[in-house]
């Protein structure tokens, strides 16, 4: 049950005779779980951007550190999904800045690179966080996969922070890498993040993930579920509709997780683009 | 209403001057060697005001000059002169706010002024439109009235060839009558009988065929009288155009032998006279005529058509509405050039201050008396009329005029710098005297006397020094000017002050600058003291189009473009402004202007980086505030240039005041980069800019720019550091991303335009 780890962390902090009550503060990490959600798309302007689509959203507690994220420009559409450091609270806070974040920078730009809007995103948490990559200081920072689309085009940009794009066609699935650095100060130098442009078809499903569902334990010997049981997994589910992606994705999920902890947030968020919107 | 642009031509040696601005803060000057054509100008912009011209003014060829002037006026002014215009006129007068003006001149050398440039463009276009009309018309009426004469001779044949028939026919029935009364062979009868009824149906053919002609004349009668008359009026066309021809010939003779100093032989005012009047005879006859035909061919158009005579009368009021507006060039022109402001010229003969003038001479504005305009300038500067000089009683009228010499002093005083001898101050004098009996006719009779004095003499004006008599008589002018009624004023001079002591010939500028939001002022000058250096957007230099040859054509060179007027013309410029080349200017190459060292660093940089090789000298103002101050420098040597603006504040304002006094239309001068590039160092990515500038890694959310300022660091000697580094090798394109590069491309891609089109 969500949150029912959080219930057990939370006991040690509860058990002497302070004012607020442990349930006190479960329900406010509901309500905050409500607010975040309540900042995530709308089906609506999901359905206007994406032909088909689904989103599997499991938080490994109340509130979560993934985020996923569509916003429509006037003649671009841009879809994508984070994923801050940690988890719970200190991840609900990063995942509401970087998508405060997002939609600045992509409110102020009429044509943008996907590479120079997780540059920006880069500087804006930098300067959030006062982060300036010096030693000792606090590295949270956010991976993301960041996709732009132009109506009309097959042709759309990607950019990713350590999080890939994965592309299945006719059973085959195609990975684009993302470079290897966070949305955060790097551990020697920042360097630009790097554009791709990729042709598309109208079949083609696109995933956009954590790496929640990977780094999952379960199964019979309690390993990591891993990338390449994930990405044969996607490969598989991806012909199907998208209710029966979801509900096939979240079981497998459960199956393999069993009894252990959620390790981490997971997000899945597969979608086809629409050309003409 | 303010002169915004002129251009004459064929005045003197000026063929074409081309459009030409007048400073846009009033003070414009004309610079150029001797028999440049500089005086020319200022006399064409007189006669476009005057109407006055002489045989003198033509060029070899006799064309007759045209002069036309641009002024700046409210949108929706011109609509006050056309108040009866039609709809389309209407919009346009209403979105208008310039007034374009022609004057030009007959052969008679009287003159006409009419509306040129977008509203004549568009009566034109009407005219056109309806000579289109008409031309098609023409043709058919052409076509008509070939046809309607082959009708009248058919019909005068077939007239004549009825009448041989019944002459016939009666012949041959009598002579068969009496062949039949007096017997005659069977067969001959016969034969005769079939003749008979041969000529009798062939009258019959003739007579329907008369018949048919005569009902189809008769169905056209109104066309037919239509097309007679047309051909008349054309006739009579003909004829004046012939007569206008010949007399307009003889004009022409008469101007070349002007021209040349050359009376003609028969010589005679009388029969000049008679010749300009029956010239203006024939054209208002040509006129009415060319209006008559018009009617009449529309008329013939609409008879072709089929309509009766009064439909197509109707029809003709119509078209005739619809095609020619109620306007004509001419009538707007004069109805606009009423609200003009006045051009006066500052001149010798009038305008110096004499040293007595008659009071009658100066009320009757007699132009033949030396000094009256002077005087006149002097009576309204001191506020009197000729009323005042009645006062009856002395003692108020002497006391009124000491009154009157003392402010007059005064106000003069403010502007002439110069003492005379040391310590003491020139005063005005003016008395009003009476001629003594010993004057014969002029006995009693009031002038008026001038003084100049000092401390040491009492002076007339013409035993004072040339300078201070034209300086005094100038300042007169001026400040009479700008008291002057409602009219706006174009005060022209020719070389003020060329008598003048140099400090006092900057005392002319000051009086300039004084004036200047009331009055606009057009001089020609040598002087470098009459040029201010900071301001030589005001400067046209004029000059032959081969400087060698003195008879070629005068041509103006526009402030920007000084660069190609000879080192003589930029003589005045040239000996204030010293020798350009030490201080890092080019005269080979064009310049480029930045705003200061930090720009010029980042900009140096980027062309290293970019590896583009461009042919132009990168110059940093110390400022964007001294921008124009440099402008001017390059434009008084002579030198190409231009100007790289960023969106700031400083950058802003400095291009928009040169941009509306410098570069006025030229506005391929400056290089303008909107947001988000507030400087040169914008156009590095955010990530370059922190790398290898402030070298930091804190969140850079701002503009490049904007950081520097927020964080009030160094930007010169970070973009010196920058480039020192590319220099040594230490930064190397590779080291920057495509976010910089591809703003580098664009910032190249701009700058590429500079010396293009030279």
């Amino acid at each position: 049950m969500m949150g029912e780890h959080l219930t057990e962390d939370l006991t040690e902090t509860f058990t002497d005779d302070s004012h607020v009550t442990m349930k006190d503060y479960l329900a406010s990490l509901r309500y905050a779980g409500m607010i975040q959600k309540s900042m995530l798309p709308l089906p609506a302007l999901m359905t206007s951007l994406l032909r088909e689509y689904f989103v599997s959203f499991m938080p490994r507690d109340f509130v979560s550190g993934d985020f996923y994220y569509v916003y429509r420009g006037r003649d671009f559409y841009c879809v994508a999904a984070g994923d801050c450091t940690g988890h719970g609270v200190p991840g609900s806070l990063l995942s509401i800045m970087g998508v405060s974040f997002l939609n600045e920078i992509l409110q102020c730009q009429p044509s943008p690179r996907a590479n120079r809007v997780l540059n920006l995103m880069r500087e804006k948490v930098m300067s959030a966080l006062h982060q300036t990559g010096v030693s000792g200081e606090q590295m949270d920072s956010i991976d993301m996969s960041l996709c732009i689309f132009t109506p009309g085009s097959y042709e759309m940009q990607f950019s990713g922070a350590n999080r890939p794009l994965f592309i299945v066609r006719d059973g085959q699935l195609r990975e684009i890498k993302a470079d290897k650095m966070p949305i955060g100060p790097a551990p020697l130098v920042e360097e630009p993040f790097t554009n791709k442009i990729v042709s598309f078809d109208d079949d083609d499903m696109f995933y956009l993930f954590s790496d929640g569902f990977p780094d999952q334990f379960g199964g019979p010997l309690n390993k990591k579920f891993k990338y390449r049981q994930f990405r044969a997994l996607l490969s598989e589910v991806a012909a199907y509709k998208p209710s029966r992606q979801k509900r096939v994705i979240e079981l497998t999920f459960a199956d393999w997780k069993g009894n252990h902890r959620q390790v981490d947030d997971v997000t899945v968020f597969g979608f086809k683009p629409k050309i003409i919107i | 209403m303010r002169l915004t642009a002129f251009r004459i031509r064929n005045f003197r040696s000026i063929v074409d001057t081309g459009w030409q601005s007048v400073s846009p803060d009033n003070i414009t000057c004309l610079i150029g060697q001797n028999e440049s054509g500089k005086t020319s100008v200022l006399e064409g912009l007189y006669v476009f005001h005057s109407g006055i011209i002489t045989e003198d003014v033509l060029r070899s060829d006799l064309s007759l000059p045209e002069v036309s002037c641009r002024f700046a006026v409210k949108k929706g002014w011109l609509l006050e002169m056309a108040v009866n215009a039609g709809p389309e006129l209407k919009e346009l007068l209403s979105e208008t706010d310039t007034l374009e003006l022609t004057r030009y001149w007959l052969a008679d050398f009287t003159s006409s002024v009419r509306v040129s440039g977008e509203v004549s463009e568009y009566l034109d276009s009407l005219e056109k439109a309806w000579k289109l009309y008409l031309d098609e018309i023409r043709s058919k009426i052409i076509d008509e009235s070939n046809r309607l004469s082959g009708d009248e001779e058919l019909l005068a044949k077939l007239s004549e060839k009825r009448r041989v028939l019944e002459l016939s026919l009666r012949e041959k029935g009598g002579k068969s009558l009496r062949r039949g009364l007096f017997g005659s062979k069977g067969s001959d009868a016969a034969e005769r009988e079939v003749e008979i009824q041969h000529l009798k149906d062939e009258l019959k053919d003739v007579s329907g065929q008369l018949e048919q002609l005569t009902i189809r004349r008769d169905s056209r009668a109104d066309l037919i009288t239509a097309v007679r008359a047309w051909n008349t009026l054309a006739g009579e066309y003909e004829e004046i155009e012939k007569q206008l021809n010949e007399v307009s010939f003889k004009l022409e003779e008469r101007h070349q032998m002007m021209t040349l100093l050359l009376k003609p032989d028969d010589y005679d005012d009388k029969i000049w006279e008679t010749i300009i009047d029956e010239y203006h005879r024939l054209r208002s006859e040509r006129e009415r005529l060319m209006g008559e035909i018009d009617r009449q061919t529309a008329l013939c158009g609409f008879l072709m058509e089929g309509n009766s005579g009064e439909e197509a009368m109707v029809k003709v009021q119509e078209i005739t509405g619809k095609y020619r507006s109620k306007y004509t060039e001419e009538m707007l022109g004069t109805a606009c050039f009423e609200h003009t402001p006045v051009f006066t010229i500052f001149e010798d003969f009038g305008s110096l201050l004499p040293n007595r003038i008659d009071l009658e001479d100066i009320v009757a504005t007699d132009s033949d008396i030396e000094g009256y305009k002077a005087a006149r300038n002097f009576m309204k500067l001191a506020r009197l009329d000729y009323s005042f000089f009645m006062q009856p009683s002395s003692r108020i009228l002497k006391q009124t005029i000491e009154n009157l010499n003392q402010r007059l002093t005064h106000n003069f005083h403010d502007f002439w710098q110069q003492s005379v001898g040391g310590k003491n101050k020139i005063k005005i004098q003016f008395e009003l005297e009476h001629y003594s009996a010993s004057h014969g006719d002029k006995s009693g009779k009031p002038y008026l006397e001038f003084w100049i004095k000092d401390e040491g003499e009492r002076l007339y004006p013409k035993q004072r020094s040339r300078g201070v008599r034209w300086f005094l008589s100038f300042y007169l002018e001026l400040q009479a000017s700008a008291l002057g009624g409602d009219k706006p004023i174009v005060l022209l001079v020719d070389e003020p002050g060329v008598s003048l002591h140099a400090r006092a010939q900057e005392d002319v500028l000051k009086v300039f600058e004084d004036i200047s939001d009331k009055i606009q002022i057009v001089y020609t000058t040598h002087s470098p003291h009459l040029v201010d250096i900071n301001k030589l957007h005001r400067v046209l230099a004029v000059q032959r189009d081969d400087f060698e040859n003195y008879r070629s054509a005068t041509k103006i060179i526009d402030p920007v473009l000084l660069s190609a007027a000879t080192p003589d013309t930029l003589t005045p410029i040239h000996s204030v402004m010293g020798n350009p080349f030490g201080a890092g200017f080019s005269d080979r190459k064009p310049n480029l202007i930045v705003s200061d060292t930090g720009s010029y660093y980042f900009l140096s940089a980027i062309m290293l980086l970019s590896g583009a090789e461009l042919s132009f000298n990168i110059v940093p103002a110390t400022s964007a505030d001294s921008i124009p101050s440099l402008c001017n420098i390059m434009i008084g040597w002579g030198l190409k240039f231009n100007v790289l603006v960023f969106d700031n504040d400083e950058d802003n304002r400095a291009a928009t005041f040169t941009g509306s006094t410098i570069f006025r239309e030229n506005s391929d001068v400056a290089i303008r980069f909107q947001s988000p590039f507030h400087g040169v160092e914008d156009l590095f990515s955010t990530l370059d800019f922190k790398k290898h500038v402030v070298k930091t890694r804190e969140g850079i959310t701002v503009a490049n720019s904007v950081y520097l300022n927020d964080k009030k660091l160094p930007r010169a000697f970070l973009a010196s550091r920058l480039l020192s580094e590319i220099n040594n090798g230490g930064l190397s394109a590779n080291d920057f991303d495509e976010e910089s590069h591809e703003n580098f491309r664009m910032l190249i891609g701009r700058l590429k335009e500079i010396g293009k089109g030279d």
